[in-house]
């Protein structure tokens, strides 16, 4: 059975203070810290690249777990802002980069903030379906690309991150259970128009705490688990304001919800890989995911510790 | 929804989102900038008066609703 063996992340080194932002943007310092509750935003620098994030990611991979590149069968990446303009797709510079075989699968994923949930999903399937072993999944979205200067709505919020996960027949958690919506007619909410980002702030916090609880509570039912049941609830770090209120109203209790996005900022598809790589260690025996963006998309999967 | 109803629906979920903020019907024309109650709050606010009152409330009616009389006016002529 396929599932999810490791996982390791990049920050790049570049760093915005987001409270010098909000004093630029005229904004109170207060709101930024305790409403979006980011402090501190990683930025690519000149030399980084979605590639180059990707790569890193993978070092680290390789120093918490034995990867011997001529196993990888399969290299997915999920980004909407790829080096290149996405042609050549950048799983393929990633390929290139790690020396891997040429006996492996390798496509990218135009997924938002929902990316990280529906590539887990995507690359098992593709793997198991094609008698796969060991395969990756990264994601990157350099939102800063695309930021706006004079937004101070999108550049408070969205920091630069990579993250790679080790997908394998030595899983550490396996699928459960997992649904996938899409609600395009709202897809104005989060676009990008004249390669700038443009977000419908309203309409993004509408979808998240009336959506995602309703997906979330239809997770538990179809895997026949209660709240209780679950010891870990990892919802996309959108901003700490929507991410309390989501809680809430979807009836998690607070403590088994981290949320840690003061020294990230929302990472689009990487928030939820950055998330589950720390909690790991503490060997949590049931994990929801829930991602939730552009699209609008959300998805929410159950993964169990293998015993 | 009759009036009555409607400042009951908009003054609890005023108190019930916005930390330290006590409403009272004098309170009621003021703008929300001016009450405390920042950006974010008001998206929570009006979505939860929407839920409570049963009516949908649009992005672009929810833009000119800046004040909690004008929530009122709002969800009772719905």
């Amino acid at each position: 059975m396929l599932g999810i063996q490791s996982i390791a992340s990049y920050l790049p080194k570049g760093r915005v203070d987001n409270l010098e932002q909000a004093d630029r943007f005229e904004t109170d310092r207060e709101f930024v810290e305790q409403k979006i509750g980011v402090t501190t935003l990683p930025r690519f620098e000149a030399e980084d690249s979605v590639v180059s994030a990707s790569i890193a990611a993978f070092k680290s991979l390789c120093e918490k777990v034995s990867v011997d590149p001529a196993d990888i069968e399969c290299v997915v990446l999920c980004t909407q802002n790829p080096d290149n303009g996405g042609l050549p797709h950048n799983s393929a510079l990633v390929h290139a980069e790690l020396g891997l075989s040429e006996d492996c699968a390798c496509f990218d994923i135009g997924l938002g903030c929902s990316g990280y949930v529906y590539g887990l999903s995507v690359v098992q399937a593709f793997m198991a379906a094609n008698g796969m072993k060991k395969g990756l999944l990264f994601t990157c979205d350099p939102y800063s690309r695309i930021l706006n200067p004079e937004d101070k709505n999108t550049c408070l919020l969205f920091g630069d991150a990579a993250s790679v996960t080790l997908i394998s027949d030595s899983p550490r958690y396996t699928l459960s259970s997992a649904k996938f919506s899409t609600k395009g007619a709202g897809s104005e909410a989060l676009q990008k128009n004249s390669n700038l980002l443009e977000m419908n702030g309203r309409a993004v916090f509408n979808f998240a705490l009336q959506d995602v609880p309703k997906q979330i509570k239809r997770v538990l039912e179809s895997a026949e688990l209660k709240m209780e049941d679950v010891d870990l609830f990892l919802l996309h770090q959108g901003s700490r304001f929507m991410l309390e209120n989501t809680i809430k109203r979807a009836g998690i209790p607070a403590e088994k919800a981290p949320i840690k996005l003061a020294e990230t900022g929302n990472t689009v598809s990487s928030s939820i890989p950055l998330l589950l790589e720390k909690e790991l260690d503490s060997s949590p025996g049931t994990i929801l995911m829930s991602g939730f963006g552009v699209g609008l998309s959300w998805a929410t999967a159950i993964y169990t510790q293998v015993k | 929804m009759n009036r009555e109803e409607a400042v009951k629906v908009v003054m609890s979920m005023l108190e019930k989102n916005v930390e330290g903020l006590e409403m009272s019907e004098d309170k009621m024309g003021e703008t929300l900038e001016n009450l405390g109650v920042d950006s974010l709050d008001v998206m929570l606010v009006v979505m939860d008066v929407g839920e409570a009152a049963g009516v949908t409330i649009s992005d672009d009616e929810a833009e000119a609703l800046d004040t909690p009389e004008k929530i009122v006016e709002f969800i009772a002529k719905q």
